[in-house]
């Protein structure tokens, strides 16, 4: 694998949940961009497409699902993998993320095992 | 995990005081699509978050408002009072788990259990009963959700402008803050330096070296800046709580919420605040039903507007309540033993209203549950006053109260006057400095004085200043100080002093001191330990020069000289215009000058009349046209002498000069009145038991238990310019025992109309504004005549008269309109708010001529009727 698929997006308006995500993500070697909300996701996105992105659905000026129409819309149907990361309570929006093009889906609270696990389904590991 | 916790807990926080502030808005707004997402995506965040730390109760509190907030975003719940509080409460669990997590670094035991219970029956509802809110598969696949939140931007969700920002700890910028001002002091010490070298070659670089600093200081101030929105996140919250707790509907408003100062300030203030906006819907605002009554609209107003104001901050915290109550403030101050009766009789209801802020004192009758905890306005004063600020309050029965607090914008580094007392230099505090006045000493009064220079005064033993229609207390700072007498400079010698005039919130007074130098920008470093008993400095700093000197606290010097005790009590003592007792009868107490006039016997005049005291020498007393007359601020003053001839033999006559008063527009007349000696000034009742029979005399008193003969100012005046009150004539005014209410805002006539219809013989009752003479009627005096000035501070003449006139006891009294300076259109205009008559200010016969009229014509219809 190249540098660039080694770069992992983390989109959460939790700075407590992008830096336990950070920290997993940093122990296995990827390269961790952060953004508080949809909106800056897509701008850094535009500035540099990062290898994945573990994405909240719940965040404030842009939420998951607008930025994932939008990623896909404008970089096309595959990449970047998109991890969709939510609660037991929005299993609903499970479906509307996959729908709308995530690749796999994550619940919180997600700890090593099981965020290394989801990105070996997608096949970054 | 710790910083993982650590930010964990800033997150919370933050999200807690937004929720606050969201929920009141929702409950107000139910409809609010925006407002309910943000709460909803909070209470997502903190719960979705607390699972990364494994904070199981926290978790399962969170999780069941969540629930609860998601049944009401789905719309299958309405939002209502009770569905709102049953989410507050989830809050305010959630809040007292933070700070024991905060606190200990652990969630605290606890039972949540019937709070969840609760949260379950509110997002159960009316929804079907068997639903499990966690495994409820969503019916409506595409739910307004993924839109709502994009709809607005959220209010203070994040910061304006989108900008990268980075989170720095507090103590970092307190560091920095520290360097900066070290570097500004080595600065000026470079400057002070560099000033005898001004060609050296480090001038320009060092100009460079001093913009930069001042860059730089002003950089790390922005840093330090907080909206003071921050310290209001809290009160939407309180103020709802207050008026479900008490049944009143309270409207809060808040302006310039984004008003920025010091964060270290802001600290300060936030629990005075909080204190004043509960004060304000506790004790300031009427309940529904009182205000019905009194025609106002059901919801109080508590509004809040924070503004800059030339590098301060003023804070208003303003009701539209019932005022603070006079009377019941009265009572309680002589119940506490705060004051005398005596004393407040003297008083005005400023003064009055101001014991709030006297330690001991709280105005609920009976302490509720909301307010009154023993924190009293007295805390609020202290704190704010020992960052630099003052709070003043303002408060018209049945209209509202307000409070003013000003505070500098940092406490860091702040603007202060540089003098000098006995040989030592200090700072004094910009914020608390309100002129600089040059004046003589009152050694030579009259002697080679320039025309119009300020002369300082001596009331018994205490030095004053007549600034303008203030009489000022004057402080010595080397003798407050017990500092040396400086080394005498023959240059200037003693007929210049400087007096710095201080504001210490209602209190005025003058701090006597040898130098005045520049203001300058100075570093305020704490007290040392060992000087910090010592109220009078609230730091130190370092010039310039590199020498420390002390920076004093004009709160602390006011207290120590027993100004600030009474909350400008002394001064009001020895006051004329502004601060003379309001609703003060002929029988209440005044500040009388004693005085001897040819013979043993002291004579007596109400303090207030007297513009200043002067000691004229011999040489100064010109005779012109057979009238005794001296140089006086530029013009020619004629000097009467009680005793009908000025004694030339002797080497100084002590004169009272006499003023008009007419400041506006025209110019002012004075006169002097020569006596013999000036003898004390004392606090008695001015009641003239015998009228006068001689002329120049109003009758005699018995004032500090001596029959004293007062004197008739008026006829005085006469005797020096006959048409001090305009046309002369009429003859003395028909005698009864009838009641009359003076109500003028000057003190100057008020002192003078009092005594004059006293000795006339009516039963005189003076107040300084329309509403103590409304105070008066709400409680049950009666009158038989009102005689009113037109234009006053608050409620003018015409709206006073059209208020009595619009029903109730004093509906149908005669009033008569006092002017300065009446046309036809004025009359007319007064006539048709109500007025029975129009009298000229300045003409006291005609007045009592109208006033026999009134009572006269009033009688015949009592006998028709």
């Amino acid at each position: 694998m190249n540098e660039a698929v080694r770069t992992c997006l983390v989109v959460d308006d939790s700075r407590v949940v992008r830096k336990v995500a950070r920290r997993i993500l940093e122990g296995c070697g990827f390269n961790v961009e952060e953004a508080e909300d949809g909106s800056v996701a897509l701008v850094c996105c535009r500035r540099h497409l990062p290898g994945c992105v573990l994405l909240d659905w719940n965040m404030p000026v842009m939420n998951g699902i607008e930025f994932l129409k939008a990623l896909r819309r404008e970089f096309g149907p595959d990449r970047p993998p998109v991890l969709f990361c939510t609660t037991e309570n929005d299993i609903s929006f499970i479906e509307q993320a996959i729908a709308f093009g995530a690749q796999e889906f994550i619940m919180k609270p997600f700890d090593e095992a099981i965020l290394l696990g989801k990105l070996e389904q997608v096949g970054l590991l | 995990m710790d910083d993982l916790l650590a930010d964990f807990l800033t997150e919370t926080g933050e999200s807690l005081a937004e929720l606050d502030v969201a929920l009141v808005r929702l409950e107000r707004a139910p409809e609010d699509g925006a407002t309910l997402s943000l709460i909803f995506r909070l209470v997502h965040t903190i719960k979705g978050t607390c699972g990364f730390l494994g904070l199981p109760r926290l978790e399962r509190v969170a999780h069941a408002s969540e629930n609860v907030l998601g049944r009401v975003r789905d719309k299958v719940l309405p939002v209502t009072p009770d569905l709102v509080s049953a989410v507050l409460a989830g809050i305010d669990r959630i809040k007292t788990i933070v700070a024991g997590l905060g606190a200990t670094g652990a969630e605290p035991d606890g039972d949540d259990a019937a709070l969840i219970a609760a949260l379950d029956t509110a997002s159960e509802g009316r929804a079907p009963p068997a639903a499990m809110p966690a495994a409820l598969p969503v019916t409506e696949p595409a739910s307004p959700v993924a839109a709502a939140p994009a709809n607005a931007p959220e209010p203070a969700a994040e910061p304006p402008g989108g900008g990268q920002t980075i989170r720095v700890g507090v103590d970092v910028l307190e560091d920095l803050m520290t360097l900066v001002s070290e570097l500004v002091l080595t600065r000026n010490q470079l400057l002070q330096i560099a000033r005898g070298h001004e060609d050296g070659a480090f001038a320009v670089p060092l100009q460079r070296l001093s913009h930069i600093t001042s860059d730089l200081q002003e950089g790390v101030m922005k840093t330090r800046m907080q909206p003071i929105g921050h310290a209001w996140n809290k009160l939407p919250r309180l103020v709802r709580d207050l008026a479900r707790d008490l049944d009143k509907k309270i409207e809060l408003t808040m302006l310039g919420a984004e008003t920025e100062l010091d964060r270290q300030v802001l600290e300060l203030i936030k629990d005075p605040l909080t204190h004043m906006v509960r004060n304000s819907g506790d004790h300031g605002l009427e309940t529904t039903a009182e205000r019905r009554a009194a025609g106002k609209s059901d919801a109080g107003r508590i509004t809040l507007n924070a503004f800059h104001e030339g590098g301060h901050i003023i804070i208003e915290i303003a009701d539209d309540g019932r005022g603070l109550p006079v009377e019941r403030i009265r009572a309680k101050v002589i119940d506490k033993g705060l004051a005398t009766a005596a004393e407040l009789a003297g008083m005005t209801d400023a003064q009055i209203q101001g014991f709030i802020f006297r330690p001991g004192f709280s105005t609920a009758a009976a302490v509720t549950a909301v307010s009154g905890r023993g924190v009293g306005m007295d805390v609020v004063k202290t704190n704010i006053e020992r960052i630099g600020g003052t709070v003043d309050l303002k408060s018209v029965a049945g209209q509202g109260t307000s409070f003013t607090i000003k505070i500098p914008l940092t406490l860091a580094i702040v603007s202060a006057l540089i003098v000098e007392a006995g040989g030592e230099r200090f700072a004094i505090p910009q914020l608390s400095v309100m002129e600089l006045v040059r004046a003589g000493a009152a050694a030579e009064p009259g002697a080679g004085q320039e025309p119009g220079a300020t002369v300082i005064e001596h009331i018994g033993q205490t030095p004053v200043l007549r600034l303008r229609d203030r009489l000022l207390p004057l402080i010595r700072l080397a003798d407050l100080l017990r500092l040396d007498a400086p080394p005498a400079r023959p240059a200037e010698g003693a007929a210049s002093l400087h007096i710095v005039v201080a504001q210490v919130g209602g209190a005025i007074f003058g701090i006597i001191v040898d130098r005045v130098f520049d203001t300058e920008e100075i570093v305020v470093k704490p007290v040392a330990p060992i000087l910090r008993h010592m109220t009078m400095f609230s730091g130190n700093t370092i010039l310039g020069d590199g020498s420390v000197i002390m920076i004093l606290d004009p709160n602390g010097i006011a207290r120590a000289t027993g100004i600030g005790a009474g909350d400008g009590r002394q001064l009001a003592e020895a006051h004329g215009d502004g601060l003379a007792p309001p609703g003060a009868r002929s029988d209440e107490r005044t500040s009388l000058l004693l005085f001897r006039a040819g013979g043993e016997e002291t004579m007596a005049v109400p303090l207030g009349l007297v513009a200043r005291l002067e000691d004229l020498p011999r040489e100064a007393i010109e005779m012109s046209a057979g009238q005794a007359v001296t140089q006086y601020r530029g013009a020619l003053m004629p000097l009467v002498a009680l005793t009908g001839e000025i004694d030339l033999a002797r080497p100084r006559q002590p004169v009272l000069v006499f003023t008009d008063g007419e400041r506006t527009g025209g110019r002012e007349r004075s006169m002097g009145l020569v006596v013999d000696a000036i003898v004390d000034v004392v606090q008695d009742a001015l009641r003239v038991e015998l009228a006068g029979d001689r002329p120049g005399l109003l009758g005699t008193a018995v004032i500090a238990g001596r029959a004293t003969d007062v004197i008739d100012t008026g006829y005085w005046l006469t005797r020096a310019f006959h048409d001090w009150f305009g046309k002369a004539g009429g003859g003395p005014a028909g005698r009864g025992a009838h009641r009359v209410l003076v109500v003028e805002d000057s003190a100057f006539f008020r002192q003078l109309l009092v005594p004059a219809l006293a000795a006339a013989g009516y039963d005189v009752t003076a107040c300084a504004d329309a509403g103590a003479a409304l105070r008066l009627l709400d409680g049950g005096e009666m009158f038989d005549a009102i005689v009113s000035d037109i234009e006053m501070p608050g409620m003018s003449g015409l709206a006073f008269v059209g208020r009595l006139r619009a029903g109730g006891a004093w509906a149908e009294l005669p009033v008569i309109a006092l002017s300065g300076r009446a046309n036809a259109a004025e009359i007319a205009a007064g006539r048709a708010a109500g007025f029975t008559d129009y009298v000229q200010k300045f003409e006291r016969d005609a007045l009592l001529r109208s006033l026999a009229q009134c009572l006269a014509a009033r009688g015949e219809q009592r006998l028709a009727a």
